[in-house]
């Protein structure tokens, strides 16, 4: 079978009509996910055994969970979400080898709708942005260029069909960023959409687990189960979770989207994203989608003000990586000397330089210039898209200024606070707003159209989403594996 | 001599009697072995999340900011508190820094007399930390080891604004505070059992002078007895090194209750930066209005407003009202008796003497003393009926004290009733009068203290049933005749 063609529905279908499927599909995620891993390095954790067995507690099982949502379909972790029957290394030396002694949240509900954990896959060190050169497990390759970075290995799993989808977490836009480069659809909810119980995240109030797929409606099936409020994370919504699938559907009014008017100002814009972009909001207004450029005047200072927070969150946020109870821990007589030699060989250096300046901005010094003017911005941004977006039903950017970059020229910077890669991806974080990059072709690498909707309004980015699918003859980049 | 006034300033902990943790289930009892109530959450481990808030923690702290006399915060916020310690499992602590749930409000003290307000600057709410144990001492300990059942307990602290002008009136100050938090019910106050802990700044400064002193932070008092013993020593201690003309050095101080002295700790305001923002995964929540009605609803009678109706509705002197009020128990005890038999000076009395004497030689809390009110209500109105003796009363009274019987049954197994029986008694005295020939020959003489002898014989004759005024009186007509 070929894994990568099959839809959910077509694998639990087959599932129900004969049980011994279930070994060839195991057989199939197995094979699919090792030479994935061989060609690109997109797992930290891959292991046969561990899916043998999970195919065999299906097929003991499989009388009382023929209607489980995700029956057999394969999906992947990234390596910052907790599993307690696999290692969770956040791509670091520091959790080199810690299993946590809890399922995240949205790992047991992958579990109890019968879906198969093929694999945790590799990423920055603590999910620190898509530079690719950051995990203590070595860089991800790009499937469509093996001399590109990939961003992240979830990305890379989901379009070489290793699993059918994968999460991974999002504080100023990594996994948007990431399926732009794979050329994937990717989705990060409303912000307390899905539990961050389990997930180790570096900056609360910014990240989200979010849902990278090939395809819309499959995404749609995935967020049903996903979202929904969780007792034990106090930031999850407690609202109620609509029936996308059905949702999808049903007819669209017309959509009404609007564009930054300084969508090109962004550093580093590369000018074929330019050209493509263009051709792109062409190609948009002759499916019907109106489009406006508007202004917004603070929309360019989110990616800054988004790292100074996520630096502050970040160094609090890793402050219990002390050596005492998990992980890393350096040799030392005394309680100071052991935080030092801990934190100075556990942490990578770009890893220490961010905390370090999370650290020095959170002084009482700069606290006032720094902290407290970037949550000003946030509030301004936050205002300015609500404001919008009251007007819009989309606000559209592409989702990254430049396509996966090399592997051995990461991210281009010159000196500048935040990463240029997320430029258009950190106000939805920022704002709290749910946002889904779509993947467009042109000749070379992929990269992606980013939408950003009303809070708490997935339901509009899904039906944009599966437009594009049904009429821009959507075509998956090539890759060779 | 040089003349100085005393500025004392009071942070005071106290442990919440709820039942779990503040950001989990765990338990909160205390003396369980070390590292048995704890979970991944209190233990910091990576990927744990806030929970939903603690609501009664919540609770119990707007009712102490209530009974405080404190204004409420619109919106409640949480902060961390960011610093490295091994007791500190998450690397900050979580607390209220920006937002405290109560401001300005005072407690009352009564002192030579007069009243006198102590401002309270601010209640927060915030969680403890673990539990540091060492061999002997932290500096000579080879190695040392953290019990973190302790940490994530919710805790209140409270602060005093500099007006405590003395040992004696922090003393006070502390008494109070802890009736008034017992009364609500929400802290045993404990301070032996750490449930209840106090630091002390104090400064000298000039009489008169509007200027504050250098300051020092005098910690590890464990009784009301050594904060005031503590602060008494360090007044001393810093006006010694007023009057040689030299400097006092701000600090943190050690009081060493077997030396009885006052060590030096480490000098302080050198790293006090705590690098405090808002917590980033809670986020604010109004406390809806209803709920801060029914909890303002809840609060009981407090102190000073029983003081003064004992004052004035019972006519109690000052004195007596201040110790009936001094606990909710004692209170409720008293109030109770009332309802039962009306002459509170009388009751006052018995409660003030018999009661207390009992409690104290025993050591037993009025909760769990055995003696009913509506019994002791029942002893008083069985000897305003002549029923019994006052003297034969404190008898019963002990007895109910250690059996918890009633006092009627008391009475009528051993036989104590009064005997009020002229006849009987005609009896019982002229058989007296007949043995003591030569006491009757003294009275006549004009010895009045031969009487005194003789009502004691009758006494000892009837064992001291019978009705001492009835005696007298017949005595008297008898021996005149």
């Amino acid at each position: 079978m070929e894994l990568p063609n099959s839809s959910i529905q077509q694998i639990k279908t087959k599932i129900n009509e004969n049980t011994s499927f279930l070994d060839e599909l195991g057989e199939s995620v197995s094979q699919r996910c090792s030479k994935v891993q061989k060609k690109l390095n997109a797992f930290i954790s891959f292991d046969p055994q561990f899916i043998a067995e999970q195919i065999e507690g299906i097929k003991n099982t499989v009388h009382n969970s023929k209607n489980l949502s995700l029956l057999g379909v394969p999906f992947a972790l990234a390596d910052n979400i907790s599993t307690s029957e696999q290692k969770t290394t956040c791509a670091s030396k520091f959790l080199a080898t810690y299993q946590p002694p809890f399922d995240a949240r949205v790992t047991s509900i992958l579990k109890a709708n019968g879906a198969i954990a093929a694999g945790k896959t590799n990423m920055n060190e603590f999910g620190v942005g898509c530079s690719g050169d950051s995990s203590y497990f070595k860089a991800v390759k790009n499937p469509c260029d093996t001399k590109h970075t990939s961003g992240n290995g979830a990305a890379a799993a989901v379009l070489t069909g290793a699993v059918k989808l994968s999460l991974a977490s999002d504080a100023l836009g990594e996994l948007r960023q990431a399926a732009s480069y794979c050329g994937v659809i990717a989705i990060k909810p409303t912000y307390g959409r899905i539990s961050r119980r389990g997930l180790l995240d570096y900056a609360s109030s910014l990240e989200q687990i979010g849902i990278i797929s090939n395809s819309t409606g499959e995404l749609a099936a995935v967020m049903e189960t996903l979202f929904g409020y969780d007792p034990e994370d106090v930031s999850t919504l407690d609202a109620k979770v609509p029936a996308y699938s059905l949702m999808l559907d049903k007819n669209t009014n017309k959509i009404h989207a609007a564009v930054p008017e300084d969508w090109s100002d962004a550093p580093y814009l590369q000018d074929h994203i330019k050209i493509l972009f263009q051709e792109q909001i062409n190609k948009l207004e002759d499916l019907g989608i109106k489009i406006d450029l508007i202004s917004l005047p603070h929309f360019r200072y989110a990616s800054t003000a988004a790292t100074i927070i996520s630096a502050v969150e970040a160094f609090s946020n890793l402050a219990n990586y002390d050596g005492i109870r998990f992980g890393y821990r350096g040799e030392a007589k005394h309680l100071q000397e052991m935080y030092t030699q801990t934190r100075s060989e556990g942490f990578s250096s770009k890893l220490k330089k961010f905390l370090t300046f999370g650290s020095l901005i959170s002084t009482a010094n700069y606290y006032h210039d720094y902290f407290l003017q970037s949550q000003k911005m946030r509030s301004l941004i936050t205002i300015e898209l609500d404001t919008c977006l009251q007007k819009y039903d989309l606000l559209l950017t592409p989702t990254t200024p430049f396509t996966a970059p090399k592997l051995d020229h990461p991210s281009p910077m010159n000196g500048e606070l935040a990463d240029p890669a997320g430029f258009y991806t950190a106000a939805a974080n920022l704002a709290g707003l749910p946002a889904l990059t779509f993947p467009v072709n042109g000749s070379g690498l992929p990269f992606g159209l980013h939408f950003m909707a009303k809070r708490e309004n997935e339901i509009e980015l899904l039906k944009t989403a599966l437009l594009l699918e049904k009429e821009i003859s959507f075509q998956k980049p090539e890759f060779d594996i | 001599m040089q003349e100085f006034e005393t500025v004392i300033g009071l942070e005071v902990h106290v442990e919440l009697l709820t039942k779990t943790k503040m950001f989990c289930g765990c338990s909160t009892a205390f003396g369980a072995s070390p590292n048995t109530q704890v979970c991944p959450l209190c233990l910091g481990l990576p990927g744990g999340t806030v929970p939903e808030l603690n609501r009664k923690a919540i609770e119990y702290t707007i009712k102490a900011a209530m009974a405080l006399n404190c204004s409420i915060t619109e919106e409640i916020t949480f902060d961390r508190k960011n610093y490295f310690y091994a007791d500190l499992p998450k690397g900050y602590q979580i607390s209220q820094f920006f937002y405290p749930m109560g401001t300005g409000g005072y407690v009352e003290i009564h002192l030579n007399g007069s009243t006198k307000k102590i401002g309270i600057r601010q209640i927060h709410l915030e969680e403890d930390t673990g539990k540091l144990l060492h061999l002997g001492n932290i500096i000579s300990s080879p190695y040392s080891r953290v019990d973190f059942n302790r940490a994530g307990v919710p805790l209140v602290e409270i602060v005093t604004d500099p007006e405590v002008r003395s040992a004696e009136e922090a003393r006070l100050f502390l008494q109070k505070l802890r009736s008034i938090l017992r009364y609500i019910e929400i802290s045993d106050c404990k301070m032996e059992e750490g449930s209840m802990r106090c630091d002390a700044n104090i400064s000298l400064m000039p009489l008169g002078s509007k200027e504050f002193g250098n300051k020092t932070e005098l910690k590890n008092m464990n009784s009301f007895r050594s904060v005031y013993k503590g602060i008494e020593y360090e007044v001393e201690r810093q006006r010694n090194i007023l009057l040689e003309g030299a400097e006092v050095t701000p600090q943190t101080r050690h009081w060493d209750e077997s030396k009885g002295l006052t060590k030096a700790m480490r000098s302080k305001f050198v790293s006090a930066d705590y690098r405090c923002f808002p917590d980033p995964a809670i986020p604010p929540f109004d406390p809806p209005q209803e709920w801060l009605e029914e909890i303002r609803e809840s609060i009981p009678e407090l102190p000073d407003s029983r003081f003064t109706r004992f004052v004035r509705e019972y006519e109690l002197p000052p004195y007596d009202a201040e110790v009936l009020t001094g606990s909710r128990e004692m209170a409720d005890f008293f109030d109770a008796v009332l309802t039962l038999y009306n002459e509170p000076k009388n009751v006052s009395n018995w409660i003030m003497s018999e009661f207390l004497r009992l409690l104290n030689s025993t050591n037993t809390e009025i909760s769990e003393c055995r003696i009913k009110p509506e019994d002791l209500g029942e002893l008083l109105n069985l000897m305003d009926k002549e029923v019994i003796s006052g003297k034969i009363a404190k008898g019963v009274f002990e007895e109910m004290f250690a059996s918890g019987e009633k006092p009627e049954d008391i009475i009528k197994k051993k036989g104590l009733v009064q005997i009020s029986d002229e006849n009987t008694l005609s009896k019982i005295i002229d058989s007296v009068l007949e043995g003591n020939p030569s006491s009757v020959e003294d009275f006549h003489s004009g010895k009045n203290k031969a009487m005194g002898f003789l009502v004691g014989q009758v006494m000892k004759e009837t064992k001291g049933k019978a009705n001492p005024q009835l005696v007298n009186k017949l005595l008297k007509e008898k021996i005149e005749k």
